[in-house]
């Protein structure tokens, strides 16, 4: 957002017009993937409106469930910032990791296909609904301009 | 026109404190404000205080509050709950209900027979009743629809679309709505003729605040937004609560979360150390904690007025509101005080164009406040909401 928005000291803030600036910021950002993060599609678990009423705004939600539903769930290296007892703590992480993941790598791997196979079946079913009622819709356009020949 | 002297207002919940919600609020202010014009005012209500339990919490009896007698009756205790959460449940949901669940849920809504008998033995000039979602109103309304006044608080939901609803409105005569956006809601679904409409509101009584107390008498130093309300999911609290974790995280802005009201705040683990939450206040307090928030959130989709949002105005505070609610965003577009969003990423530019702007911030919250001098001062109100009450 820039000033040019808006006139500080100007009488009165058209706000309506403002809005709609912000709009068209955020299409373009969203465009230009300065909102990629998987991040936005958990803000947005709650706007179920905005799900129900913008096309654009499921095909962008379902690409973030897209991005976040593999998470990376391999090893990593492991760091301290604190300076003092460093070697020890790492070496303590390092051994709590080790038992730690002989349980929880079946477990996040599991929840990672789960979460896969659930974004697919949703998008699945989004293709196939768009596609019905695109083919609803020619056909209904079709009935339409038939019904118009045969009055004239 | 005739001058309505004797008027019963009803309204299922009344709380001397104003803790209870938003509609019952209204219902109150309206009711005391008749009565301070000199009106015989009867407020009748039953004796729950939770909107949940819909206990009898309080003795059932009559006293004088502000001038108008407040008519206390036990709530009817032998309504079949499960029947009526099984049908309201796939109403919600946009599920079929048939003529007999729609009477079924109706009467196994929140009803009392002993306020009921009263309505039917009464000679009021007027009944005004409201919200429209209670088989209580829908009761009183009906006792005598020729003095009816509906203050419905309609939303466009599930409920509005009811049969049973449908057969209210056309037997009502007069209707009191909050905002034009609502009005126009109720033509769109019920088709009422513009003569038996008035827009009347509530009014806000001028204060003076201190817009530093607040952040004083709790040590801040960093800017907080601020949402009043209850805290559930139908009023988009833990929408709120996301959109705010996520803007710390995105932005790194340590910006806190204020919270007034009753209800759980469902929140991330994160972001529960930013939350500061005030529960009840008094209405010095609300003022002032609104009158030092960077903004006033707003995002519930349904609300037929938002007195919180012009509350926020009058403290000097702008609003962020979800464009989903009509009537959020007309007042926002009417008023000059506030933005509203559709989506995280508006959510987040706006709010970052709020805390980064202090004198455009200041700016909306001016206009917000003229607003609300110019159009919801108690004399304005009071006017439209008299001239509403004596139309035949």
């Amino acid at each position: 957002m820039t000033d040019s928005l808006f006139q500080i000291g100007a009488e009165g803030i058209d706000t309506a017009r403002i809005v709609g600036e912000i709009q068209k910021s955020v299409e373009e950002k969203i465009r230009d993937g300065i909102y990629p993060d998987p991040e936005i599609a958990r803000a947005e678990r709650h706007n179920l409106k905005n799900l129900q009423t913008q096309d654009a705004f499921m095909d962008y939600y379902m690409n973030c469930l897209r991005q976040a539903a593999y998470v990376d769930i391999n090893a990593f290296e492991i760091r301290e910032q604190r300076n003092l007892f460093a070697p020890v703590l790492i070496a303590l992480k390092k051994v709590i990791w080790k038992l730690l993941v002989f349980y929880t790598y079946r477990l996040w791997s599991q929840q990672n296909q789960v979460n896969g196979l659930l974004v697919a079946a949703v998008d699945g079913m989004d293709r196939k609904n768009v596609r019905k009622i695109q083919e609803l819709e020619a056909r209904v356009a079709a009935l339409e301009s038939a019904k118009d020949m045969n009055r004239s | 026109m005739s001058r309505a002297d004797r008027i019963a207002f009803v309204c299922p919940r009344f709380d001397d404190r104003g803790t209870v919600g938003g509609a019952e609020n209204l219902l109150k202010e309206l009711a005391l404000r008749a009565a301070s014009n000199g009106r015989d005012v009867h407020f009748l209500t039953t004796c729950a205080v939770n909107h949940f339990t819909w206990e009898n919490e309080k003795p059932a009896g009559v006293r004088d509050v502000g001038g108008m007698t407040v008519h206390e009756f036990e709530v009817d205790e032998d309504r079949d709950l499960e029947r009526f959460l099984d049908i309201q449940d796939r109403i919600s949901h946009g599920g079929e209900v048939s003529d007999e669940e729609e009477q079924a849920w109706l009467d196994n809504n929140v009803n009392s027979r002993g306020l009921i008998d009263h309505v039917r033995e009464s000679a009021y000039d007027r009944i005004v009743a409201g919200p429209y979602l209670f088989g209580l109103t829908w009761r009183a309304l009906l006792a005598h629809p020729d003095t009816a006044c509906l203050v419905p608080c309609l939303h466009d939901e599930a409920f509005s679309r009811l049969r049973i609803m449908r057969r209210l409105f056309a037997q009502i005569p007069r209707f009191l709505f909050n905002a034009e956006p609502e009005r126009q809601l109720a033509d769109r679904l019920f088709d009422i003729s513009a003569a038996h409409c008035a827009v009347v509101g509530v009014g806000l009584d001028s204060k003076e605040i201190d817009s530093d107390a607040f952040m004083r008498a709790h040590g801040l130093r960093t800017p907080y937004a601020i949402y009043v309300g209850r805290r559930e999911p139908l009023k988009g609290t833990p929408m709120l609560t996301d959109y705010v974790d996520t803007f710390r995280r995105r932005t790194g802005r340590d910006l806190k979360l204020v919270f007034a009201g009753s209800g759980e705040i469902e929140t991330p683990t994160s972001l529960r150390p930013h939350i500061i939450d005030l529960g009840f206040v008094s209405d010095r307090e609300k003022s002032e904690a609104m009158a030092g928030a960077a903004a006033f959130i707003h995002p519930s989709v349904n609300e037929s007025l938002s007195i919180v949002i012009l509350e926020a105005w009058q403290a000097g505070t702008p609003c962020l509101v979800t464009a989903f609610s009509d009537v959020m965003r007309y007042q926002c577009e009417q008023s000059g005080g506030g933005l509203w969003f559709r989506s995280y990423p508006e959510f987040e530019e706006q709010l970052t164009l709020l805390l980064d702007h202090p004198e455009f911030r200041a700016m909306l919250g001016n206009q917000g406040k003229a607003f609300v001098e110019r159009e919801y001062n108690w004399s304005v109100v009071e006017q439209r909401l008299l001239s509403a009450l004596d139309k035949r």
